[in-house]
């Protein structure tokens, strides 16, 4: 099903994004969510957990998937904006491994 | 076969379909042409209003201790002045430019909606309209023009001043929901066949985008103010920490709109810059396919940033750093389109006309903005510049830079397409350079006043602060680029009356609209092309002619239909043929009766609120009467040897889309709710010890049973009738269920603790009256299937009406079972 959705164009040129957008507002809501119910020395092993958990499939979305030829400017575009969506989940979610979580 | 009419008579009998008659009938105009000729209009009049304001300002800040307007006015004034630039012109010009120019460019005839278009337009004329007559009665808004809680709350600003704003916006943001769906709908079924995605123009991609984030990034203000509403016209707590509300919330529902805005309205410039650019530098443009991911990537990035108006509130190291990285790296993608466009200028062969003047400034001024930008998006020098002068500056250089300029270079390229003439360019070049010196010296000096600590928003400032130079040379600046303003202003008006006339594409440009006659016909093409380039290379001066004689698809009238075709989303090979609803008084009626509703909320007449959207509600089931078809037809032809079956006979036809994009557009609003929700739980004061939100289980489960139930039921009616079945006693059944959910929702609102007590009362209260207003929603749709398919305008084959049903039944279900959730969460940790 997933596969399928992921063969249309245009589905492919806003997955990555989507992935990085859910991840950034779990990511924030496991935050907001530590802080507020006192998960301790939890709370960062979880927001690296789902930090990890989301570049697994931004990854593969920004490896090049199978083309087809009469929409290769749009599978250029897409394979460059899912690489963007990586780019942007690494410098973007990369606080959660240092920065101070509740303070 | 009959003999092709010659062009003249082609043209004489296409606009006896498509025109608009003289005199009051242009009231029930419903042409993308005309309608969008008055929105922008309408928007340069508003621009007109919001620079007067500024003038004001200047006048008021030009001098130290100034008594010219008092503080009372003066907060109504710099209110006025942001609300009128950023919702009465900004987003409402941008519409109005696409909901001209998109077919035209498209090789459609009009939007997939004409009537709605004409419904926007109302609801954007009623609802501005009483902006600014409360402003003439001295009640305008006077909390800024993002209304913070809880200075807009009900104690601190008792009179109507913020109601005004809450209704007279949300009014006008109706018309602009439905250009969004419009707009969306339109790019991606209703362009000229064989233009696939590939093959579609960059202004196309970039309003594409645009439509996209406006159905995501509307829903969250228009919540925040319905909300915000609430509590003053009904004391619900959302916002009142007392009783456990919050002020943040508000900032996060408007940052969550009003961050993605700027992109918003950047993104249609941006367009036209890329549309703009290639034609002068003489070569295709750079870089087509990044940037379109870049204007993906930008569009995901800019929601991502919205906390960066709310560094200083108080908020985790953590949330800091996603926000300011985010607001940082939203300049990558900026940037790709920036070089993407100076590159195709470097290797073209530029050659320089009015329209490249603002160009060139739109480099420099949005550059500077941008570089600002990211110096505001850093968490230190955030809070050391929040509320200061240089935020004023920051935010006019992005604003002007990003849009006034494009559009400014967009009116001198496109308005020869509407006026059939061309520029007179005497005014044209001491006006750039009026606007570009004035701007610089209004704002530049901004960054400096702020620097030195001048904090926005205040009506006067003492003279030994060492500002009063700096204001002086500010205003002087202001009154500059006013004159720059005017000097345009005339230009247009002399263009219209004495510029020369010209016959196709002044500019040799490559994309379709310049290959319509100009000014445009009704029906902008007499034939409708196929493409089989990229579309922003074409010859529209050697395809105009041969389309004028009929080459092409539909180049014909005697169906005396208003026909147009629509294609597949992403190959663009021609899938169907849709014929688009007439001129009709439809439109003005019901958007006066919308008007009706936002009034008797208004002046606080709440009984005739609901006969208002009851009206309204009754006119938008009239719309569909006389449309749609009693027999299947099959294929039809539409020329080229190619026959299509029509719109209601394809099962992916443009009101299927429409109102999936609608429903998107709603659940984002319901995400939202859902959020505020749990926001306040996790985040508000005051929520220890207080009565937990408690409804009966029987209610909850009766009430998500029913809704299911209309949901499956709605769904086996559709599979029924596909299968050619009787699906009236499914439809009757799906609305009684969805009657007894609504009815069981209203026993479980009738439970909770008094809403007004605390938010964790009013927030399922809430709730579940959208959850139950949906179930009537789903009730009211299977009964207008049932009704059309009484009338025999539904049958295997036409079956919108049941696909329609069927979704909103499932929306409704949906939304019934996370209210319930909701509750259900807010009924923990709460004594009972």
């Amino acid at each position: 099903m997933i596969m399928r959705r992921l063969s249309h164009p245009l589905v492919r040129l806003v997955a990555g994004f989507v992935v990085w957008s859910v991840a950034f507002v779990v990511l924030y809501a496991a935050q907001a969510l530590g802080c507020a119910y006192g998960w301790g020395d939890w709370h960062r092993p979880i927001l690296w957990l789902l930090f990890l958990l989301a570049l697994v499939p931004m990854a593969w979305l920004a490896l090049p998937g199978p083309r087809h030829d009469h929409q290769h400017a749009l599978h250029t575009a897409a394979v460059w904006t899912n690489r963007a969506a990586l780019l942007a989940a690494v410098l973007i979610f990369l606080p959660v491994t240092f920065a101070s979580l509740c303070t | 076969m009959s003999e092709r009419p010659s062009p003249i008579a082609l043209h004489k009998q296409l606009d006896a379909i498509w025109g608009t008659p003289p005199g009051l009938a242009r009231l029930s105009s419903v042409n993308h042409t005309i309608l969008g000729k008055r929105f922008m209009a309408l928007a340069l009049c508003f621009f007109g209003i919001g620079g007067l304001l500024s003038m004001l300002i200047r006048a008021q800040l030009a001098t130290p201790d100034s008594a010219f307007l008092g503080p009372e006015i003066y907060n109504q004034v710099f209110t006025m002045h942001g609300t009128v630039m950023m919702f009465l012109f900004a987003i409402p010009m941008f519409e109005g430019f696409a909901i001209y120019m998109l077919p035209k460019l498209l090789g459609a005839r009009d939007l997939a909606f004409p009537r709605l278009t004409a419904y926007g337009f109302w609801c954007y004329l009623f609802g501005g309209s009483i902006l600014i007559v409360a402003m003439l009665a001295g009640v305008a808004p006077d909390g800024g023009w993002f209304m913070y809680t809880p200075l807009s709350s009900k104690p601190y600003t008792p009179g109507i001043n913020a109601d005004v704003w809450l209704l007279g916006i949300t009014f006008v943001e109706i018309s602009a929901v439905t250009a969004a769906v419009e707009i969306f709908v339109t790019i991606l079924k209703m362009r000229a066949p064989g233009m696939a995605l590939a093959r579609m123009p960059l202004f196309a991609w970039y309003m594409l985008v645009t439509a996209g984030m406006m159905i995501i990034g509307f829903p969250p203000l228009i919540l925040g103010s319905i909300l915000l509403e609430m509590e003053r016209a009904f004391d619900l707590p959302f916002f009142d920490p007392t009783r456990g509300g919050d002020p943040l919330l508000w900032q996060h529902l408007f940052w969550l709109f009003g961050h993605p805005e700027v992109y918003i309205i950047f993104l249609p410039a941006a367009g036209a810059l890329s549309t703009i650019i290639p034609v002068f530098a003489q070569r295709p443009i750079l870089g087509y396919r990044a940037i379109i991911a870049a204007i993906v990537a930008m569009a995901f990035l800019s929601f991502g940033l919205w906390v960066h108006h709310m560094f200083t509130v108080g908020i985790p190291h953590l949330a800091l750093a996603f926000f300011s990285a985010a607001s940082a790296l939203v300049a990558i993608p900026t940037a790709v389109q920036i070089f993407a466009w100076i590159g195709t200028l470097a290797s073209g062969k530029p050659r320089w006309d009015i329209p490249m003047l603002y160009v060139a400034g739109f480099f420099i001024v949005f550059v500077i903005g941008g570089l600002t930008g990211v110096m505001l998006a850093m968490v230190p020098f955030n809070t050391q510049a929040h509320d200061s002068y240089f935020v004023v500056a920051h935010l006019h250089y992005v604003l002007v830079g990003g849009f006034v300029f494009p559009m400014l270079a967009a009116i001198y390229y496109w308005l020869p397409h509407i006026s059939g003439r061309q520029s007179l360019y005497r005014l044209s070049i001491p006006a750039f350079w009026l606007i570009l010196i004035g701007f610089n010296l209004t704002f530049f000096l901004m960054h400096l006043t702020g620097l030195m600590g001048m904090p926005r928003r205040i009506s006067t400032y003492p003279s030994n602060w060492g500002w009063d130079w700096l204001n002086l040379l500010s205003s002087v600046g202001g009154f500059i680029l006013t004159m720059g303003f005017a000097l345009v202003l005339a230009d247009m008006v002399l263009q219209f009356r004495f510029g020369a006339r010209f016959r196709r594409d002044p500019w040799r440009a490559g994309t379709l609209e310049w290959a319509t006659a100009t000014p445009p016909p009704s029906y902008n093409l007499a034939a409708i092309p196929h493409i089989e380039v990229r579309a922003d290379q074409l010859q529209p001066a050697q395809i105009g002619p041969a389309l004028a004689r009929g080459d092409g698809y539909l180049s014909f009238a005697h169906r005396g239909e208003q026909e147009t075709l629509g294609v597949n989303m992403v190959t663009g090979a021609v899938e169907h043929l849709i014929t688009l609803p007439r001129r009709s008084y439809l439109p003005l009626w019901t958007a006066l009766a919308t008007a009706s509703f936002f009034l008797a909320l208004l002046f606080r007449l709440y009984w005739l609120a609901p006969i208002g959207a009851l009206v309204t509600l009754g006119l938008f089931l009239v719309w569909p009467v006389s449309l749609g078809e009693k027999r299947d037809k099959g294929h039809i032809d539409i020329g080229r040897g190619v026959s299509v079956p029509p719109d209601a006979e394809a099962a992916d036809n443009v009101t299927v889309l429409a109102n999936r994009t609608a429903l998107a557009m709603n659940a984002t609003l319901f995400a939202s709710l859902l959020f505020g929700g749990l926001f306040l739980l996790v985040v508000a004061p005051n929520w220890q010890d207080t009565g937990a939100a408690q409804v009966p289980l029987w209610a909850a489960a009766l009430a998500i049973l029913a809704a299911l139930s209309g949901a499956v039921l709605a769904a086996r009616a559709r599979q029924g009738n596909a299968r050619g079945g009787t699906t009236h006693p499914g439809l009757i059944l799906a609305i009684l269920a969805q009657l007894v959910a609504m009815a069981s929702i209203l026993a479980a609102m009738l439970w909770l603790d008094d809403p007004t007590g605390h938010a964790r009362q009013a927030v399922p209260f809430v709730v579940l009256g959208y959850a139950g207003l949906h179930c009537g929603l789903g009730a009211v749709m299977s009964a207008h299937a049932l009704w059309r398919l009484t009338r025999g305008y539904i049958s295997a084959r036409r079956q919108t009406e049941m696909v329609l049903g069927a979704r909103w039944n499932a929306y409704a279900a949906g939304a019934v079972i996370l209210a319930f959730g909701l509750t259900g969460i807010l009924s923990l940790g709460g004594t009972v």
